[in-house]
């Protein structure tokens, strides 16, 4: 402890002349605002992994065990915070690594102070598209030659193909496309109208409709729907209006499934939409339910730990203790706690990483401005479709289920 | 033409709630020709107040002339923190006032209760009932009934009693009516209590509808300024019927021209009740003696 406050002070004046004896490890997110439980979640699944670390003495680096040290800090969901943290942990010299991160704008603001300084971090659990083809090629402008940010998530290209792809499973042939006029949204729809496309025209869209942040009435965009003949509804919003949509919809007497985006597992849209919600299905990584041993370990340790009977944001603790699982074996790889060092292994991990939401295999690569897939963990394979029932996500295809424990055997 | 039908209904009802709001402007209008900037801000602290008594046990026929009460004592400190000192002074400043008490209570919602959208809970059934091929929630019609029994009563209050006739001769001539004996002081708190009483009425039905969030208010308020505009900053009746108007007119056009479409209408009709009748389409001219 000592040794450790030694260290921070020190690092003032920036003399990494000593071997470090921890591994420091940044966990960055929303921890309030409306956006904390999945920034919460994901602090508190990593913690699990750390812990878990930590108890069995450390990561062997050098002959020597050098157990995790967590630095915590508060993005509030807020731009400019994020902006001021990535600042803050640029200029800490014996940094390892940064976990976290939910919201795009947040994630544009911050990590560039980090890719300045080579620092390598991992965005997880959420972020937009933009958080990483930021640093693609684009015609006016190459994108970096080495690139210290990778991404644990789902993307928005592999939701919008399983939503496109479920809708053509249940043998409809004619969908509404209903969107939120937020750049989140209209991406979402043009992703969507494309994997259509991609996927064999095999839907007809029969009505697009947008709504704004703060909507409470869909009653207009509904009707619409209904009246054209629509067979489900693609939904592209957040939490609240995505609630608003649900609602209106048993209101008006629209029984037909509302796919979309994993927005609709935020606890804001469950709890807001009540029993309207249920059968609601969308794109997940990590379902709460215990269907391996693995998975029930964690379930419960997560419940125990944090005293809860529901994990807030299933999906992010999951991918934020898979995170950590992945950072360690790089830092072991390694054998050294230099983030740069630890950069390069994870872009060759040579060992499976075993994590709850899958055996994690050489996830990343050598960053390739051209395809930012490169530095991507998650496959179609990694993504489930879950659906609300009675306010909680399940497995919405039992194919999905049986998958997983075949996977796990 | 069912589709139109349902449409007109469901956008008629939410403008009853416009028309409520409106009406808070109106009564505090009247008596000392202020208005409330932060009125929304003051639907948005009520209604979280009720959700709070809601989730401490108090069941919802006691929660609501709790939240009512809360309402009042939140009118009576804008009037007394935001507004007496400027109309003491014979000053605008309550339009600068009213604003800043708008955006601390906003910031105090947003500290207390968090950002988050909360589902408020509501014995009457969202189910919807059917009439006529369209439908209608009863938490909808219970909107209906509780905005225009609130108004009754008001107006009934106004019109019947001692302190209402006082209300009434403040808001005709402030001088006379203080030189006949009326403390146009304690009218004025009248007023103010009242239209706190009027949003938190306001608060309370529309969150089983819209949920209750610190930015609740802010896409009602707008509307709300719109219909008093257009009925007139005097006319309690004027209200319902622009109110009625005006949220059919939206959801129509959101319909039939396009979602994105749908505040245009109210906008036009502001711009026109401005050019033509600037007083308002209910509203009394009133005549300036210099």
């Amino acid at each position: 402890m000592k040794k450790a406050l030694l260290a921070t002070l020190l690092l003032g004046f920036s003399t990494p002349l000593f071997a470090a004896d921890t591994v420091k490890l940044a966990i960055t997110g929303p921890f309030s605002g409306g956006s904390a439980p999945m920034g919460v979640s994901m602090r508190d699944g990593a913690k699990l992994a750390i812990n878990e670390i930590n108890a069995a003495g450390g990561i062997v680096v050098g002959g020597k065990k050098l157990k995790i040290d967590i630095i915590e800090r508060d993005d509030e969901a807020k731009n400019d915070r994020g902006a001021l943290i990535g600042q803050e942990l640029a200029s800490m010299d014996d940094l390892s690594g940064v976990i976290g991160s939910v919201n795009t704008g947040v994630v544009i603001a911050g990590d560039k102070h980090l890719q300045e300084k080579g620092i390598t971090k991992i965005i997880c659990p959420a972020a937009g598209s933009a958080s990483m083809t930021q640093w693609a090629d684009k015609p006016e402008k190459p994108g970096p030659k080495d690139l210290s940010i990778f991404r644990f998530a789902a993307h928005d290209g592999i939701q919008s193909a399983m939503v496109v792809e479920e809708a053509i499973n249940r043998k409809l042939t004619k969908v509404a496309v209903i969107h939120d006029a937020t750049n989140y949204g209209v991406s979402g729809r043009d992703d969507l109208l494309n994997q259509i496309k991609l996927q064999g025209n095999k839907l007809e869209v029969v009505a697009t409709e947008k709504f704004n942040i703060g909507d409470k009435d869909m009653t207009a965009q509904l009707l619409k729907a209904k009246t054209a003949g629509a067979q489900a509804i693609l939904i592209w919003g957040i939490g609240p209006e995505l609630a608003a949509v649900s609602n209106d919809m048993d209101k008006i007497g629209l029984k037909i499934p509302l796919i979309g985006g994993w927005t609709l597992s935020m606890s804001n849209y469950i709890d807001n939409a009540g029993k309207n919600g249920n059968g609601t299905l969308m794109p997940q990584t990590f379902i709460e339910e215990p269907i391996t041993p693995r998975i029930k370990a964690f379930i419960n340790a997560y419940h125990k730990a944090y005293n809860v009977d529901r994990i807030p944001s299933p999906v992010s603790a999951a991918q934020g203790y898979d995170a950590v699982l992945i950072f360690a074996a790089a830092v072991k790889q390694a054998q050294s706690t230099d983030t740069k060092k630890i950069k390069l292994a994870l872009e060759d991990l040579k060992e499976p990483v075993k994590g709850v939401i899958a055996t994690w295999k050489h996830p990343y690569s050598t960053w390739n401005p051209a395809d930012e897939q490169t530095h991507e963990a998650f496959r179609r394979e990694n993504a489930v479709m879950g659906m609300v029932k009675d306010g909680r996500v399940v497995f919405g295809n039992d194919a999905d289920r049986q998958r997983l424990i075949k996977q796990e055997k | 033409m069912e589709v139109t039908l349902q449409m007109g209904v469901s956008g008629a009802l939410m403008g009853l709630v416009y028309a409520l709001i409106a009406y808070g402007f109106q009564l505090t209008f009247a008596t000392s020709k202020s208005i409330n900037f932060g009125q929304g801000e003051l639907v948005m602290l009520s209604a979280f107040i009720s959700l709070t008594l809601t989730n401490i046990g108090l069941p919802y026929w006691l929660m609501v002339p709790a939240g009512l009460l809360c309402g009042v004592v939140l009118g009576l400190a804008v009037e007394r923190l935001a507004v007496r000192l400027a109309l003491e002074q014979k000053s605008e400043g309550w339009i600068l006032m009213t604003i800043i008490f708008g955006l601390f209570a906003f910031s105090a919602a947003e500290n207390i209760w968090g950002r988050d959208d909360h589902p408020f809970p509501t014995p009457i059934s969202s189910d919807p009932l059917h009439f006529f091929g369209i439908s209608v929630t009863p938490v909808e019609i219970s909107v209906a009934i509780g905005v225009l029994s609130v108004m009754g009563l008001i107006e009934l209050f106004k019109r019947k009693t001692l302190w209402g006739k006082a209300f009434d001769a403040v808001a005709a001539d402030r001088d006379a009516a203080e030189l006949m004996g009326i403390s146009a002081k304690r009218t004025i708190m009248l007023s103010y209590g009242l239209s706190g009483l009027v949003a938190a009425m306001a608060g309370i039905l529309v969150s089983p509808i819209t949920t209750v969030g610190p930015t609740m208010a802010s896409a009602l308020i707008l509307k709300a300024f719109a219909v008093a505009v257009v009925a007139g900053l005097d006319s309690g009746f004027g209200v319902v019927v622009v109110g009625l108007f005006l949220g059919a007119l939206e959801s129509l056009a959101s319909f039939y021209i396009g979602s994105g479409w749908r505040e245009a209408p109210g906008l036009i009709l502001l711009i026109l009740a401005l050019a033509m009748k600037p007083s308002g389409v209910f509203g009394k001219v009133s005549i300036r003696k210099v």
